[in-house]
């Protein structure tokens, strides 16, 4: 199980996260949906280990790792702009793990096929879509045998009708690893097509939900008392 | 008919008049007989051959320390090391080079290395590089480090969830990309090295032959009075210099095409 116990963080005078709570199973997507700037990418950070919390825990299935660094995580994470290594090919990039005694030859073939990907392995990045960039770096993630899986929007760059075939099978890929997946996304309709559960995060703390739906009206809320 | 601002008119003249003119007046004044002396001395192409030496290894330790330094910028900015580098960045650029050239002596000849020799490491080729590494570095830390500004650091962050600690990150994910900033931070060190000289000469010397340069070359045939070979030397550099930012632009040219073509 990955779970987040009690984070604080502060830049200077201002609190981004205020006790920030929260648990996910191995087999279980859940979803964090968040506005813009709610503290989102910070959580993700403290997560993956690239920054520290003030205050609270992180721990995977009952181990405490807040003073690991990432390399030491094995939280597989497919970050916004999905971040490939321009000067690798694509096989080359879903590889990188390997050198670090990550993953098998076995796992990158299982992984290059399950999201479709052997016509692209000799290609560099910049000639992919989004959405097949997207695919390489949650392949990427994959081959690394993570323990729990962070995405932090990685198909903001898809438009929607593309959206509507890659959630599906970024679902069904992630549901096989049957370990901890925490997807982050300050879209309601997104979060219905690949969750499995539901958390909203405001004003600092993060809160479970039963649907995408009451994020709408959440968000909402949020939005009317900032004057937006 | 386009209007001339006033830019225009002091700009022109001034630039012909205080740059374009006092190359010209040294290619202008090269003489056939001054070729022959100069081409024909020894001592000219020692000095040729010790400067580029030099200039080569003083660049080549000038991009592997501002690499370093690189490391520092991406790693640890927050870091009091980081900010005595970052600062002391720009001292040999103010510094006068006399000073640059005492301090080097002061800290690596006879009194502080005289183990390794009568004058430790002062006026060999040794003291010669790291006179010309001392002023020339901060060209190399500070084209590395603006490269290194561009970097997506999210890149960064993903190589070590997948497994890179920071140095393993540096070397796979940044130092690649820097391929760029690396080879324009060595050729604008090299050709700070080729001009080098009241350091050069203050802690290396100016022995023709050991540890003469063709900056302190083209003084020497000025204070013997051989002016005609001063001019052909000095011509020689402008050539050089010429050629290196020459290489610059078309490397630069052929960098920004295949940035727009991707």
């Amino acid at each position: 199980m990955l779970e987040a116990h009690n984070l604080y963080k502060s830049f200077s005078a201002h609190q981004v996260l205020k006790g920030v709570s929260l648990s996910v199973h191995p087999g279980e997507i859940q979803v964090l949906i968040g506005l813009n700037g709610c503290g989102k990418t910070t959580l993700q950070r403290i997560l993956t280990g690239i920054l520290e919390p003030d205050q609270g825990t992180v721990s995977i299935g009952g181990r405490d790792i807040t003073a690991l660094p990432p390399e030491d995580r094995r939280i597989g994470y497919v970050p916004q702009n999905t971040a490939l290594f321009k000067h690798l090919t694509i096989r080359e990039n879903i590889l990188y793990p390997l050198q670090n005694g990550r993953g098998t030859e076995e796992s990158f073939n299982e992984v290059v096929r399950m999201l479709s990907l052997e016509p692209y392995l000799a290609w560099k990045p910049e000639k992919l879509s989004g959405g097949y960039r997207a695919r390489v770096a949650l392949a990427r993630a994959l081959v690394s045998a993570p323990r729990a899986m962070l995405l932090d929007e990685p198909i903001t760059e898809v438009d929607r009708a593309k959206k509507e075939y890659v959630l599906p099978l970024f679902r069904e890929v992630l549901l096989q690893l049957h370990i901890p997946v925490l997807y982050i996304t300050h879209d309601p309709w997104e979060a219905g097509q690949i969750g499995t559960s539901f958390s909203v995060m405001k004003d600092g703390v993060v809160e479970r939900i039963a649907s995408p739906e009451e994020a709408f009206a959440l968000i909402r809320e949020q939005a009317r008392s900032n004057g937006e | 008919m386009r209007k001339v601002s006033a830019w225009e008119v002091l700009f022109v003249p001034l630039f012909f008049l205080l740059i374009v003119y006092p190359i010209l007046a040294i290619l202008g004044n090269v003489t056939i007989e001054g070729m022959v002396k100069t081409f024909g001395d020894p001592i000219f192409w020692d000095a040729v051959k010790n400067t580029l030496i030099t200039a080569f290894f003083a660049a080549l330790l000038g991009v592997l320390l501002a690499l370093g330094f690189g490391y520092f910028y991406i790693f640890h900015p927050g870091t009091v090391m980081y900010k005595i580098a970052d600062f002391m960045n720009d001292l040999p650029i103010a510094l006068p080079h006399t000073v640059a050239g005492l301090a080097l002596l002061l800290a690596f000849g006879r009194n502080m290395f005289g183990f390794v020799g009568p004058t430790g490491l002062a006026f060999t080729l040794v003291a010669v590089v790291l006179a010309m590494f001392f002023v020339s570095y901060p060209l190399a830390a500070r084209t590395i480090a603006s490269a290194a500004e561009e970097i997506d650091r999210e890149q960064i962050n993903v190589a070590r969830t997948l497994g890179d600690t920071p140095p393993k990150a540096y070397r796979r994910v940044v130092i690649p990309v820097l391929g760029e900033a690396i080879f324009s931070g060595f050729v604008l060190s090299f050709s700070r090295s080729l001009s080098e000289f009241a350091a050069v000469i203050m802690f290396g010397g100016n022995v023709p032959g050991m540890t003469q340069v063709l900056a302190s070359y083209v003084f020497t045939k000025v204070e013997e009075g051989e002016v005609s070979m001063a001019v052909t030397a000095s011509a020689f550099c402008i050539m050089l210099s010429l050629m290196l930012v020459l290489i610059l632009r078309m490397r630069g040219r052929l960098h920004a095409r295949s940035a727009q073509s991707v």
